[in-house]
């Protein structure tokens, strides 16, 4: 055979086996059973039973299967962690399987077509049961809550059980900070862009922005958080029927942005930054600010010790409380379990104040707020922060919470603005436009 | 090997002396099970891994489909999609772009290096060419995150350019707007040029040395020697390597998507990465699908433009 007519012959094979080979074929998951209204228990049997938990975020899942262990020995968790990129991509064909794993750690964006199949185990009985609004935040368990249909949230069933909470805010150099003569983190956005045009006259580089990756929208966030509707923003992200994004705090918030690329405070090359070259540069000591939550609180302790500080920006209202982005590491049942009980149980356990201890101690905000003593350091200035936020139920969703593919628009958006190729108006329209495409 | 009908020995007494035809065919057929014995094991596993999938891909892009539940039949809508969605089809035009760094720049500079290395390097050619072949080694991820940290605003591109004067120019090539795709582009360049002088110089030292005698003797200087003998001489590398840079180019996914992801703001984003997001963040197989089978239809027409170009030319 000619080689260039086996090339010619194997050159679309290279391109069709590109990324969907392997993809399974049409679509199963036709509803087997509607959930019948079951009989649940909180009481668990004592019998040896074995589960089986699907996990991305290494902490703090082994240390709460660690915990739950003691407290039930007859239990046992095979505990299964796959990194985040492949469980997106695979938890849903795994949860649809005859093999499905009892325990799956929640993720909303992935998890979506996985509600209205049937899939996930409708935890109302238990929520019932154990009396759960009592034992978690409201704010905690909205974001895990949704409708039949997976469309709208915060309404409807709930579908997952919060372990450990996560925070956005903004994490600042001290040391920064006082050469440039201020003493104490700023108290409103006015008193941010004093600080940052004081560090700026003093010859540092105010902002240290992961544009690349989420760095950016993540400020637009903060800022929004800090002068928007809290309603409003909630009712978006959420999916209620007939919101909008398009708002004038909103608009503001990315006016801000680009006025802040206009003034220096945030370099051009952001849109180059990764989030990991953001957190090395801030912790570099080479900007004041940066914007991100508790997960990167140890890195940040660890390099920079007592000069690294933390701050969520408060409303511009200063009567109301402060108002953070958040998530939460939580876990689903599979409604193919043959333990719901069991599975519940270990639900349960996170409301306890054991499993609160250990969400601290792994570097998370634990659910039940009034657990357990805060740490110390950078992660102790988190949860302190985070305090009055969890007391007053003004946990919010990120905003790609609202829909699939709405990262994208975030992302691209706001790297327009740094880059100065979009106006906020555009910016919030196209999110607008995702957003109607997918809820009507 | 002679013919089996004619030497197979005949026992005697055998039954079926007479019937040579039919022992002529049923040996045949024989031969034929034999062979499919010998091929099954890939014919499995190309028909399982390849094949299959390339339907079912072609299957799914009819499909309004998020994965999991149960998908509805839209036709060719999703075809169209690629034609009235912007970032589709902006994506498939950067694609192109790409072509220009992946394939027409490494092609030129490989003829320029096989020029410059052919017939006098003597010394130190494993050397050349273990240098200049490295980029092939490497991991493209690896060669992505280092040249987003040769690119970066503080990064080595930019102090050079600050040492020499050029301070003025400097900026964080990834994240400029009007020059990512670009800069982009490079990081293909020097992955493969060393691929395409390496495919040169293979085939140039295939070339009989009396034809550069002989273009000598009739007064052919170096260029003359080069355009006359080596070009010709190496057609047909010149093929596969634009065949297999080209594919590189359109089907390129792993340098995007750890060195800018699709950004700034969209510009660089190719269709192997909009395929990937489709089907596995924002549950649309068969529009991830339709994209892929559309981009598969592309490397085709390409690889036949090529092949017709370096054919003619013959």
């Amino acid at each position: 055979m000619n080689p260039r007519n086996r090339i010619a012959a194997l050159a679309p094979v290279a391109a069709t086996a590109l990324l969907l080979a392997g993809c399974a074929t049409s679509g199963s998951g036709e509803n087997d059973s509607e959930p019948e209204p079951q009989e649940v228990s909180t009481e668990i049997t004592d019998e040896d039973v074995n589960l089986v938990l699907a996990y991305v975020d290494d902490p703090p899942t082994p240390a709460l299967v660690e915990g739950f262990e003691e407290e039930y020995p007859n239990v046992t968790i095979d505990a299964q962690q796959t990194d985040f990129g492949n469980y997106i991509t695979s938890i849903t064909r795994s949860m649809s399987s005859d093999d499905a794993p009892d325990l799956a750690q929640y993720n909303p964006g992935a998890m979506r077509s996985l509600i209205p199949a049937g899939e996930v185990l409708d935890l109302s009985a238990y929520y019932d049961g154990y009396g759960w609004d009592e034992a978690f935040p409201q704010a905690s368990l909205d974001q895990l809550m949704s409708d039949d249909e997976a469309m709208q949230f915060a309404t409807g069933s709930l579908y997952a059980a919060p372990g450990a909470l996560s925070v956005l805010g903004v994490f600042y150099n001290k040391d920064i900070l006082a050469d440039a003569g201020i003493d104490a983190p700023p108290q409103s956005l006015a008193e941010f862009e004093e600080a940052l045009a004081a560090v700026q006259d003093n010859g540092d580089q105010p902002m240290s922005v992961g544009g690349l990756e989420v760095g950016g929208f993540q400020l637009w966030n903060l800022l929004l958080n800090s002068t928007g509707d809290p309603q409003e923003y909630l009712d978006w992200v959420y999916g209620a029927p007939d919101s909008t994004i398009e708002t004038d705090a909103a608009q503001q918030a990315a006016q801000t942005i680009s006025d802040w690329v206009d003034e220096g405070y945030i370099s051009p090359s952001a849109n180059a930054t990764a989030d990991s070259d953001a957190l090395a540069e801030f912790t570099a000591g080479e900007a004041a600010f940066l914007v991100t939550g508790n997960w990167s609180a140890a890195a940040i302790d660890d390099e920079l010790g007592d000069a690294g500080g933390f701050f969520i920006l408060p409303r511009d209202d200063a009567d109301e409380p402060p108002v953070a982005s958040g998530s939460s590491v939580a876990y689903s049942i599979s409604s193919r379990t043959e333990h719901p009980d069991v599975a519940a149980a270990f639900l349960n356990y996170m409301s306890s104040a054991e499993a609160g201890q250990i969400a601290i101690d792994t570097g998370f905000m634990p659910v039940d707020t009034d657990a357990g003593a805060a740490a110390e350091g950078t992660l102790g200035e988190v949860a302190e922060a985070f305090a009055p936020v969890a007391e007053n139920d003004n946990i919010v969703p990120f905003p790609d919470f609202a829909a699939p593919g709405m990262i994208d628009q975030l992302k691209a958006g706001i790297q327009g603005i740094i880059s100065d190729q979009m106006e906020p108006d555009q910016f919030l329209a196209s999110m607008q436009e995702t957003w109607t495409s997918y809820h009507g | 090997m002679a013919n089996p009908a004619t030497t197979e020995v005949v026992r005697p007494g055998s039954p079926r002396v007479r019937t040579t035809s039919r022992r002529s065919s049923s040996a045949t057929r024989r031969r034929r099970t034999k062979a499919l014995v010998y091929l099954a094991p890939a014919l499995l596993i190309y028909t399982g891994f390849v094949i299959y999938p390339a339907l079912n891909t072609i299957q799914l892009s009819f499909l309004d489909w998020d994965g999991v539940q149960a998908p509805t039949v839209v036709g060719l809508d999703n075809y169209a999609q690629i034609f009235q969605n912007p970032e589709l089809y902006r994506s498939v035009l950067n694609a192109l772009v790409l072509i220009v760094f992946f394939t027409v720049i490494p092609v030129a500079v490989g003829l320029v290096m096989t020029a410059l290395l052919m017939g006098k390097v003597r010394r130190g050619m494993t050397f050349f060419r273990t240098v200049f072949f490295l980029p092939q080694v490497l991991p493209l991820v690896a060669v992505g995150i280092t040249w987003r940290w040769l690119y970066a605003e503080t990064g080595i591109l930019n102090q050079f350019l600050s040492a020499i004067g050029l301070g003025s120019i400097t900026r964080a090539w990834l994240g400029d707007y009007d020059l990512a795709l670009y800069a982009l582009g490079f990081i293909g360049t020097w992955v493969m040029s060393g691929l395409c002088m390496m495919l040169f110089l293979a085939g140039a030292q295939k070339i009989d040395p009396a034809l550069y005698e002989a273009a000598k003797l009739d007064g052919a200087g170096p260029l003359r020697q080069h355009l006359s003998v080596t070009l010709p001489g190496v057609r047909p590398e010149i093929t596969i390597a634009s065949v297999i840079t080209t594919i590189a180019a359109l089907a390129s996914f792993d340098l995007v998507f750890v060195t800018t992801d699709g950004g700034p703001a969209n510009q660089t984003n190719v269709p192997a990465l909009l395929v990937y997001r489709l089907a596995f963040t924002r549950g649309e197989v068969g529009t991830a699908s339709a994209l892929a089978i559309a981009l598969t239809v592309l490397v085709v027409v390409f690889v036949t433009l090529i092949r017709r170009i370096t054919r003619e030319a013959s």
